[in-house]
């Protein structure tokens, strides 16, 4: 009789044979060895009457019977309008300052439509009146900004580094740097001790 | 997103999102992914099936009115197999407790005496309709399902009926991944040897 090289399959072993990723070694071994062979193929027979068990439901009617005790949370809106629905409809008193504020903004509403309608040429006129002084306001605003500018001791040096596009690509440079630096030093202060947040479990 | 999403495109984790968010469709789609394997978990658990359809109902009830607290780092699988599994464990254990010990009174002195009032629910006698079950060998392995002790079962039940990894069985179960490979191997064994006659024959 021929020895059957190796000791016999752990249960290890019988999982990777099942699954089909058996080191060869125990290949070796199972194809020379009668006992495990044999159990390895009643360990398949098991395991694949267990993976071929019918599917089974439950009865009709189970989602609705679940879905009638389980509470879905409303959205936000939903959950704002029947706050308001159930405090108007509180009292006689909240029911009646509800239909007077509706009946006072639909009035204003529906008064401003009419008015609107019947006054088209004045709201035309209204309108470019308004458009115009809007221009002025602007332009006031950008010439008070350009003379006061104009006015700072500064100017002049600014004027002439304009002059030279080197020197204003290198003040430009510097301020970038400037700029960056300043960035990265604000980050740094600014920023957070880490904290480890321990796992509160499932 | 759309107003009415293709539900089977979603993630479990985004169907909780939508389910968050107060859409009743999305509760119902949780329920249609997972009615049946909680539910076949449960009555191969209980081996009763109106039963299994409370437990299912208590596990679906429990999980979708603390939707908020589930956490989306974990699989949706695995929180809601770990609610119907602690709710068959925790009614075998009820029921144990209406009956005898499993290892025998606490009270017996020797091992004897110990060995005398153990019930072993799994060497229960076989009611008529186990036996006709056992008639057929897919019969037989579910009587032998129910013969293992319930964490052996929920073990073999959730690795090789459901498909899981054993690291998901072991966060369902909360038990050490090597107990989880222990225990499906001697349920394995179990089976196989409750199998045998069968094969035999």
């Amino acid at each position: 009789m021929t020895p059957v090289p190796g000791p016999h399959l752990t249960p290890e072993d019988l999982d990777a044979w099942l699954a089909g990723v058996l080191a060869p070694a125990a290949q070796e071994h199972l194809a020379g060895c009668p006992t495990c062979r044999d159990r390895a193929e009643t360990e398949r027979e098991v395991v694949s009457l267990l993976a071929g068990l019918p599917l089974i439901s439950p009865s009709v009617g189970f989602a609705d019977r679940v879905m009638a005790r389980v509470a879905v949370p409303q959205p936000l809106t939903a959950r704002t309008l029947e706050v308001l629905r159930r405090r108007v409809f509180a009292t006689r008193r909240s029911l009646a300052t509800a239909a007077s504020l509706l009946v006072v903004v639909a009035g204003s509403m529906a008064g401003s439509i009419v008015w609107t309608l019947g006054h088209q040429d004045t709201l035309a006129a209204l309108g470019q009146w308004l458009t115009a002084q809007a221009g002025q306001a602007a332009w006031l605003g950008l010439r008070g900004i350009a003379s006061n500018f104009i006015e700072q001791p500064w100017f002049a040096g600014f004027k002439a580094l304009a002059a030279s596009p080197g020197r204003l690509g290198f003040a430009s440079a510097l301020a970038l740097v400037a700029y960056l630096s300043g960035v990265l030093a604000l980050r740094r202060l600014l920023a957070l001790p880490t904290q480890r947040v321990a796992h509160a479990g499932a | 997103m759309a107003d009415t999403p293709e539900w089977v495109r979603l993630s479990d984790q985004e169907v909780v999102l939508q389910a968050r968010a107060g859409r009743e469709a999305a509760y119902r789609e949780l329920i249609r992914r997972y009615e049946r394997p909680i539910f076949a978990l449960l009555f191969r658990m209980v081996r009763d099936r109106e039963l299994a359809e409370d437990l299912a109902q208590e596990t679906f009830i429990k999980a979708l009115n603390a939707i908020e607290s589930y956490r989306p780092e974990f699989k949706f699988s695995s929180w809601i197999f770990k609610i119907a599994n602690n709710a068959a464990i925790d009614h075998l254990r009820r029921r144990e407790l209406d009956t005898l010990s499993l290892d025998g009174s606490p009270h017996a002195a020797t091992p004897e005496a110990m060995q005398a009032t153990a019930l072993q629910i799994g060497a229960r006698q076989e009611s008529p309709l186990d036996a006709v079950e056992a008639k057929e060998l897919g019969g037989a392995i579910e009587a032998a399902i129910g013969r293992l002790r319930p964490e052996y079962r929920s073990c073999i039940l959730l690795r090789h009926v459901e498909g899981r990894a054993y690291e998901e069985i072991a966060e369902i179960l909360d038990l050490p991944l090597g107990t989880v490979k222990t225990y499906i191997h001697r349920a394995r064994n179990e089976l196989r040897q409750s199998l045998a006659h069968l094969r035999e024959a």
